[in-house]
């Protein structure tokens, strides 16, 4: 079974048909989506804001403390809402180069996140380490938004 | 009168340029949903620390005086990318019963930072770090949901279910400003 074929029995799946047949739920999931992403910003940029010297001046392994659940609340509710409005429409995602473009920079923002942000922030790194890692995970989430919202346009 | 100035934004080579353009549109609401990380994001972890529930040990004048500048620089490609968002298609936002609650929620917003910028944090050094007032809490809990509303709003301008074209009832043709259809 190809992965086009794939896609073609998740859309015709019972869950696929309620989301998409549905006058609210894909744009309630599409909204819970878009809160989820601005916590995920919050969480980001007060650590990263921070490392850059361009923020708050408290220790950012403390600041990790509180920001680091936000952060994985936020990456929860984003893939679970994701999968869901992933489900009502598979075959129009196949199709989409945006779609694939998202995926590749989650995947990379996901690593960076959590191989190589966090692990530095959680133990208070300083230098052009921890700055690097800053600025390129704050561009990975960027571009996987941009190409998020680009999906709805292409 | 509002109706009249819209539809005649709608006309302007602006207004047309914008609405037919394939990129410019698809890059300004892109940057609209980015720079909601940088305002509702930043904001949101402002409201965490004014409840009292994360951020303990950064103190709150802190808070507001290192983080507020991004909220504020996150507010400013707000207006500008909705401002161009607005005049894309102006007609049919201005009579979108979520446009319409989108500012209405905006302002209530803005009356709640009103309150806490020139009351509630005016004693802000006696708890700069140490228990935070009900009165502090409140402001936070006010914003943290009007801004989810906000955004749940704007996303929903998108959907058609309340256009003029579908407008049945006399209270939906009140509130959205739409000619009652006869049919």
């Amino acid at each position: 079974m190809t992965l086009y074929h794939t896609a073609q029995s998740i859309e015709a799946s019972a869950l696929g048909q309620t989301i998409r047949e549905s006058t609210w739920l894909f744009p309630a999931i599409e909204s819970t989506h878009l809160l989820a992403l601005a916590l995920l910003g919050g969480a980001i940029l007060i650590m990263s804001l921070s490392i850059l010297g361009w923020g708050l001046k408290t220790p950012i392994s403390e600041l990790y403390k509180s920001a680091h659940r936000y952060l994985n609340g936020a990456v929860i509710v984003l893939i679970a809402t994701g999968i869901l409005l992933g489900i009502s429409e598979p075959v129009k995602l196949y199709g989409r180069q945006a779609f694939w473009v998202k995926m590749l920079s989650l995947g990379l923002a996901l690593m960076l996140t959590y191989f190589v942000f966090n692990p530095l922030v959680r133990r208070g790194a300083s230098g052009l380490g921890v700055r690097s890692a800053a600025v390129l995970t704050m561009a990975a989430w960027l571009i996987v938004a941009m190409a998020g919202r680009w999906i709805g346009f292409s | 009168m509002l109706e009249g100035l819209v539809t005649k934004l709608a006309d302007t080579p602006w207004s047309i340029a914008l609405h037919e353009s394939l990129y410019m549109y698809a890059i300004t609401e892109s940057t609209h949903v980015m720079s909601i990380m940088l305002f509702v994001g930043t904001i949101a972890m402002v409201d965490l620390r004014l409840l009292g529930i994360s951020y303990s040990k950064v103190p709150v004048s802190q808070m507001l005086s290192k983080i507020l500048p991004w909220t504020v620089a996150g507010f400013v490609l707000l207006v500008i990318t909705g401002s161009m968002l607005f005049l894309a298609i102006p007609i049919r936002t201005y009579h979108s019963i979520w446009f319409r609650l989108k500012c209405l929620t905006i302002l209530v917003a803005a009356i709640n930072i009103a309150v806490f910028t020139f009351k509630v944090e005016r004693d802000k050094a006696a708890w700069d770090l140490g228990a935070v007032p009900a009165k502090s809490k409140i402001c936070a809990v006010i914003s943290l949901g009007a801004w989810a509303c906000v955004i749940v709003f704007g996303r929903l301008i998108a959907y058609n279910w309340f256009d003029c074209d579908s407008i049945s009832s006399p209270i939906m043709a009140e509130l959205t400003g739409c000619p009652l259809d006869p049919g």
